[in-house]
């Protein structure tokens, strides 16, 4: 085997942790907001952000692509504020695997935050303190390990989203082809050592973030 | 001075009722309390479920009422309405919880560096530290709360709800999971922290020996209202009603007929009435009650004496002969339930329960004094 591309495998690396970045501050903060605020259409949001995890990847990749399109409203104030263009870089992979990852963020890290006891968070109010070091210094400690779990899974969602991925950046080889979409090009294409080696690699990475999670969730039982 | 007027329902099945254990199913539960509390401790006494826990919480601000109005010196917590609520944040009610919710991530020494918001960031550990020697758990600063005895997280408790600077302390049933020692050395350590700092403290208990020793005041709580109120030997010692009379924990109440009135002595014949027509007749203190007018007679258990044989010469005014017909051993003591017509329940030691071999069927005397017998306003 002459040399494999690494660019894909750099590219979703890239992307992963971008997108899971973008996807702990929005899902942690969605995730306190629905476990522990009382609002109308709490339970409608939930259902909103969680519909990408059944949605088939390119009915969600459609909805991208007209959302970030050049002619959508995201495509064109994300345009107008950075002169560049979402869909087809490596951007767009980012807000796809981003949609993609939301989902199992948001429910283990809701389900994290729901299982703190607020008496806790009771007393560090009583004790002075305000509703961010509450939940800084309180709610985020205590539930952290369920978070940390939640932002792997996030991660490992990102590094192998395919189909949201494809319809919104893309199969531009060494611009916006991940790795995911490489095993399908090299698949199509015949190059089957290069598709293997891709295959356990990211098999490898997605066995050992759940293994790593389950551990996690194991010691916050506890 | 705190002056609280607290209303508030709790509807059943709601998150609220969730919270308040104390509502029976499908019942809605109406919380209605106003009171005073000066500087020292008051008591906040009553069954599980009479609302004082809802009390404190509404005072902290946990828990909004309906309506009332909260204030402390003056200065107005919440009141519905002049639509005034200040956030528990500002309010400065320093809150024992009674699991404590110390803070499992944080040290003993961090729980209450963590509530000395007031200091500026240099002086907070040296405060905390101070704070955990004042409480004699300085030892224990650098263990998390599993890893300490009941006793010492309840003294980081105490600190860290100090640490704060409130002004005012709400403390809900701070001791009822410790031991007798370990309670009786918290206890002098409030007595001191009270005698120290003049702050309004709600101590909310269902011990009649806790509220007993700690109390200036005292509250006695039922079904969500104030039912009684005074200083804890007026309040237990000499219950008015029959719903305080039971929350104290006097034994003995029944209702009679009075047979007849001495002015002269200052003392009245009262027939009290048992099952199946039976009945037992004892001497009480005058009271204005007409003849044949029913009345309620109330006797603690411990103000009861056992004879094996009848006794000479005693000054007590009553004595009835009976069988024992029940024994039941408490923590500390033993009831002896003796049936003279109706059924008296007197306590004894277990020395005494041994040396009288006192057994169920046995032949006794009961004697009590005439001031014994308290009669109570209603039934």
């Amino acid at each position: 085997m002459k040399g494999l591309d690494l660019f894909p495998l750099w590219l979703s690396l890239r992307v992963a942790v971008v997108s899971t970045t973008f996807v702990v501050i929005i899902g942690v903060a969605l995730a306190w907001l629905l476990a522990r605020k009382r609002f109308f259409g709490r339970e409608a949001l939930d259902a909103l952000v969680t519909l990408p995890l059944v949605m088939p990847p390119t009915v969600l990749g459609y909805y991208l692509l007209v959302l970030l399109g050049r002619g959508g409203p995201a495509g064109r104030l994300y345009e107008s504020l950075t002169g560049d263009q979402l869909v087809f870089t490596w951007r767009g992979a980012v807000v796809a695997a981003s949609v993609g990852a939301l989902p199992l963020m948001l429910k283990t890290a809701r389900a994290a935050i729901a299982s703190v006891d607020t008496q806790f968070e009771e007393a560090a109010r009583t004790l002075g303190k305000s509703e961010w070091q509450v939940f800084r210094r309180v709610t985020l400690p205590l539930a952290s390990r369920g978070i940390l779990a939640a932002a792997m899974l996030a991660f490992a969602r990102s590094l192998g989203d395919f189909g949201a991925t494809l319809m919104v950046a893309g199969n531009i080889p060494g611009r916006t082809q991940t790795a995911a979409i490489a095993i399908y090009d090299a698949t199509q294409a015949g190059r089957d050592a290069e598709a293997v080696t891709l295959v356990l690699i990211l098999s490898l990475v997605a066995f050992a973030l759940l293994y790593a999670t389950n551990r996690l969730a194991a010691a916050n039982i506890k | 001075m705190l002056n609280a007027r607290v209303r508030k329902t709790f509807r059943s099945g709601g998150a609220d009722a969730e919270r308040f254990t104390g509502a029976s199913a499908g019942e809605p539960f109406t919380l209605d309390v106003e009171f005073q509390a000066p500087p020292g401790v008051t008591i906040l006494f009553g069954a599980s479920g009479a609302g004082k826990t809802q009390t404190l919480k509404s005072i902290a601000g946990l828990v909004r009422p309906d309506s009332g109005l909260v204030a402390v010196d003056g200065e107005v917590l919440f009141d519905s309405e002049r639509r005034i609520n200040v956030p528990v944040s500002r309010r400065r009610a320093g809150y024992v919880f009674q699991n404590l919710a110390l803070f499992p991530h944080m040290t003993a020494l961090e729980n209450v560096e963590f509530a000395t918001v007031s200091l500026p960031r240099r002086e907070r550990r040296a405060k905390a530290a101070e704070l955990l020697e004042r409480f004699g758990v300085g030892h224990a600063a650098l263990r998390r709360p599993r890893e300490i005895s009941g006793g010492e997280a309840q003294r980081v408790a105490l600190a860290r709800a100090l640490a704060s600077d409130p002004r005012l302390l709400l403390l809900d049933e701070p001791l009822s999971a410790l031991d007798e020692p370990v309670k009786l050395g918290i206890i002098n350590d409030l007595k001191e922290l009270n005698a120290a700092l003049r702050l309004p403290i709600l101590y909310v208990t269902h011990s009649r020996d806790e509220a007993l020793a700690l109390g200036e005041r005292a509250l006695v709580f039922e079904r969500g209202r104030v039912v009684a109120e005074g200083e804890p030997h007026e309040v237990f010692g000499a219950p008015r009603t029959t719903s305080v009379a039971r929350l104290t924990g006097v034994e003995n109440i029944f209702a009679g007929r009075v047979l007849s009135r001495s002015e002269s002595a200052g003392t009245m014949t009262v027939e009290l009435l048992g099952r199946e027509g039976e009945s037992c007749r004892v001497e009480v203190p005058l009271t204005r009650a007409r003849d044949s007018e029913r009345v309620t007679v109330a006797v603690r258990s411990g103000d009861i004496l056992i004879a094996t044989e009848k006794p000479h010469g005693i000054s007590a005014r009553n004595v009835l002969a009976g069988r024992v017909a029940r024994v039941e051993q408490r923590s500390e003591q033993t009831l002896v339930g003796v049936e003279c017509g109706v059924v008296w329940v007197a306590s004894v030691t277990r020395q005494s329960l041994r040396e009288l071999e006192i057994e169920v069927g046995k032949p006794v005397w009961l004697a009590f004094k005439t001031y014994s017998c308290r009669i109570l306003d209603e039934a």
